[in-house]
C-alpha cells in the first residue's frame, strides 16, 4: 500500500532531466545531463578545461535555456515560468562568475550591495552587513575602492561577497578561488562550508583544485566533453 | 555615507552627442511652429483688413469727374467711405516701383477711388461698377477679397507644411533616441546582464534607462526651445528695426499658444526619449531568458 507523504525537504533544490545544450555550433556542449541536488547539499563540479562546467552552471543560474530536457529549481520547472517568476528565482541564487563581472563604476561596497539594491532594500538597512562581510573577506580597508584599483584576488573576493550577501538558497560558484593564494582559498571554502551548514544553502562549485576537493570530502560531479561521468543522486554534504 | 552611485554610469560622450541632436531637432521644430504661427496670425490680420476694401479705377475722366464718381459710390448701400486718392497717396503707393525720387513727369496715372465697404453688408464690386456705368463713367471696381482668398489658400498650404515639418522632426527625434538607447544598452550590456542575473525585473532595468533618457530629453528639449525663442525674437527684432513695412512680418506676440509650444516641447522630448528607451530596453531584454 502506498501512503502519500508530502515531504518537501526531499524535493531537490536542483534537478536536471535529460538536459542538453548546444550553442550556435553543430555539436552539443552538454548532452543528456541528469542531476539532483538535495537542499543543503555541497557538490563539486570538475572536469578539464572546455568540458562544459561553466555552461552547466549558466543553465543553473538561468542565464541560458537548455536545448533539450528540463530544469527544476526549488521544485519549479523553469521552462514553464513567467519572466517575473524567473527573476524571483534568480534572487534566491548567488553566483560567483568565473570572470567576476563586477561593475567598474561602483565601489567594492556598492558591488557587494548590488543584489540588495535590486531587491529594493535601502542602504541604511544593509550597511553593517555589507561592511562585515567585506571585512571577513579581508577587504575592510578597501570599501570604497573600485574594481580597476583592486588586484585579481581582491576582485574575486568582492565577487564572492556579492554572491553571499543576500544569503541565497543556492550558491553557484565558477572557479571561485582561481585568483587567490591557497590560504585565502581554504578560508573561502570554509566560509562556503559554514554557510552550507548554518543556513542550509545548497552549494555547487566548479573547480580544478584537487587539493580542495580532497580536503572537503564532498560529492564530485565530473564532466568529460559535455557528458557527466560520475552521476550523483541524493547525496548530502 | 554619500548618495549611492547610480547603477548606470554618468553620461558619456555618446550622450553628449545625443543631447545635441535632440536639442537641435527641438530647436528646428519650435522654430517651424513659432514661425508658422506668427506668419499665419499676421496674414490673417492682413486678410481680414483687406477683405473690406475695394478699388475703383476710372478711365477717360479728370479729377473733378473722379470726385463726382466718389460721391456716387459713397451714396450706395453697403459703402462705408469712398475717396479719390490724392497725388501724394498715389506716389506713396507707387514708391516701391519708382523709388524715392517720385513719379516722373508725364507718366499717365489712373484715377483711383479707395472704397471701404460696410462690414455687416458689404457692397460688391458688381454693384459699384454698374452704378458708375449708369452714371456714364468708364469704371472698373475690384474687391481686394479676391486676393485675400488666394492668400488664404496659400496660408492653408503653409500651415499644413509647418505641421508636416513638426511631425517629421518629432518622428526623427524619436527614431534617433531609440537608436541611441539601443547603442547605450549595448555599451552597458555588462551592467544589464549583471542586474538581470541578480534578479532585477525588466521594469527595474528599463526604469534606469527611462529615467536617464527622460532627463536628457527634458534638458535637450528645453535648450532647443529656448534657443528657438531667442532666434525668433532676434529675427523679428532685426526685421522691425530695419523698418520693414511688410504687413506679413511675423509677429512674435508670445501669446498663450506660443508659450504652450515653448513649454510643451521639452516635456514632449522627454516623454519621447523615455518612451523610446523603455521600448528598446524591454525589447532587448525579452530576447534573453
Ligand atoms: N557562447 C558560446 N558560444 C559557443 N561556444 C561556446 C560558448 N561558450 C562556451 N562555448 C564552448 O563550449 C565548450 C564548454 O565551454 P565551458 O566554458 O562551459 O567550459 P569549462 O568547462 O567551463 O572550461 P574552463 O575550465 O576553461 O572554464 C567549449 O568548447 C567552449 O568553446
Ligand atoms: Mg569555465
Amino acid at each position: 500500500m502506498n501512503r502519500f507523504r508530502p515531504d518537501f525537504s526531499d524535493d531537490p533544490a536542483v534537478e536536471l532531466n535529460g538536459v542538453s545544450l548546444r550553442y550556435d555550433t553543430a555539436d552539443d556542449v552538454l548532452s543528456d545531463i541528469n542531476i539532483r541536488l538535495k537542499p543543503g547539499s555541497f557538490t563539486f563540479l570538475t572536469g578539464a578545461s572546455g568540458a562544459g562546467k561553466s555552461s552547466l552552471l549558466k543553465l543553473l543560474y538561468l542565464a541560458l535555456a537548455p536545448t533539450a530536457g528540463d530544469i527544476r529549481l526549488f521544485g519549479q520547472r523553469t521552462g514553464m515560468l513567467k519572466r517575473k517568476q524567473l527573476s524571483a528565482i534568480r534572487r534566491r541564487i548567488g553566483v560567483v562568475f568565473q570572470d567576476f563581472r563586477l561593475l567598474e563604476h561602483l565601489t567594492a561596497f556598492e558591488n557587494v550591495a548590488l543584489p540588495l539594491r535590486v531587491a529594493g532594500q535601502k542602504e541604511a538597512a544593509y550597511r553593517t552587513e555589507v561592511v562585515d562581510l567585506l571585512r571577513w573577506v579581508g577587504l575592510g580597508e578597501r570599501l570604497n575602492a573600485r574594481p580597476p584599483q583592486l588586484s585579481g584576488g581582491e576582485q574575486q573576493r568582492v565577487a564572492i561577497a556579492r554572491a553571499l550577501i543576500n544569503k541565497p538558497d543556492l550558491l553557484i560558484a565558477d572557479e571561485p578561488t582561481g585568483n587567490v593564494d591557497p590560504d585565502m582559498a581554504r578560508r573561502i571554502f570554509r566560509l562556503f562550508q559554514e554557510l552550507n551548514r548554518r543556513l542550509d544553502t545548497t552549494i555547487i562549485i566548479a573547480t580544478h583544485d584537487m587539493h580542495i576537493i580532497r580536503e572537503f570530502e564532498s560529492p564530485v560531479l565530473r564532466l568529460q566533453h559535455g557528458i557527466l561521468v560520475e552521476d550523483v543522486e541524493f547525496q548530502g554534504a | 555615507m554619500s548618495k549611492p552611485t547610480p547603477l548606470l554610469p554618468e553620461s558619456d560622450a555618446r550622450e553628449a552627442a545625443l543631447f545635441f541632436v535632440v536639442a537641435a531637432l527641438c530647436f528646428l521644430a519650435v522654430l517651424a511652429a513659432l514661425t508658422a504661427r506668427g506668419t499665419y496670425t499676421a496674414a490673417k490680420a492682413w486678410s481680414a483688413q483687406v477683405e473690406g476694401q475695394m478699388t475703383v479705377r476710372l478711365m477717360d475722366t479728370d479729377r473733378r469727374g473722379a470726385d463726382e464718381a466718389a460721391a456716387i459710390v459713397r451714396g450706395l448701400y453697403g459703402v462705408e467711405s469712398a475717396s479719390v486718392l490724392s497725388q501724394a497717396e498715389m506716389e506713396a503707393l507707387l514708391a516701391p516701383s519708382f523709388g524715392p525720387g517720385g513719379i516722373p513727369e508725364g507718366v499717365p496715372l489712373p484715377l483711383l477711388i479707395a472704397v471701404e465697404t460696410m462690414a455687416s453688408a458689404p457692397a460688391d464690386a458688381e454693384t459699384v461698377s454698374s452704378a458708375l456705368k449708369a452714371a456714364g463713367f468708364n469704371a472698373v471696381a475690384e474687391a481686394h477679397a479676391t486676393y485675400a482668398a488666394e492668400a488664404r489658400r496659400a496660408l492653408g498650404t503653409l500651415r499644413v507644411a509647418a505641421i508636416g515639418v513638426v511631425v517629421l522632426l518629432t518622428a526623427t527625434a524619436i527614431a534617433v533616441i531609440a537608436f541611441a538607447t539601443h547603442a547605450a544598452l549595448l555599451a552597458r550590456k555588462d551592467i544589464v546582464d549583471v542586474l538581470h542575473l541578480a534578479g532585477a525585473e525588466d521594469s527595474f532595468i528599463a526604469h534606469l534607462f527611462e529615467r536617464r533618457f527622460w532627463i536628457l530629453g527634458l534638458k535637450a528639449g528645453a535648450a532647443g526651445s529656448v534657443s528657438a525663442l531667442a532666434v525668433t525674437a532676434m529675427i523679428v527684432f532685426s526685421a522691425r528695426s530695419a523698418g520693414s513695412q511688410s504687413q506679413l512680418l511675423p509677429q512674435l506676440s508670445l501669446d498663450f499658444w506660443d508659450l504652450l509650444i515653448l513649454a510643451i516641447t521639452p516635456v514632449a522630448a522627454g516623454l519621447a526619449a523615455r518612451w523610446a528607451a523603455r521600448g528598446t530596453v524591454t525589447h532587448s531584454l525579452r530576447a534573453t531568458l
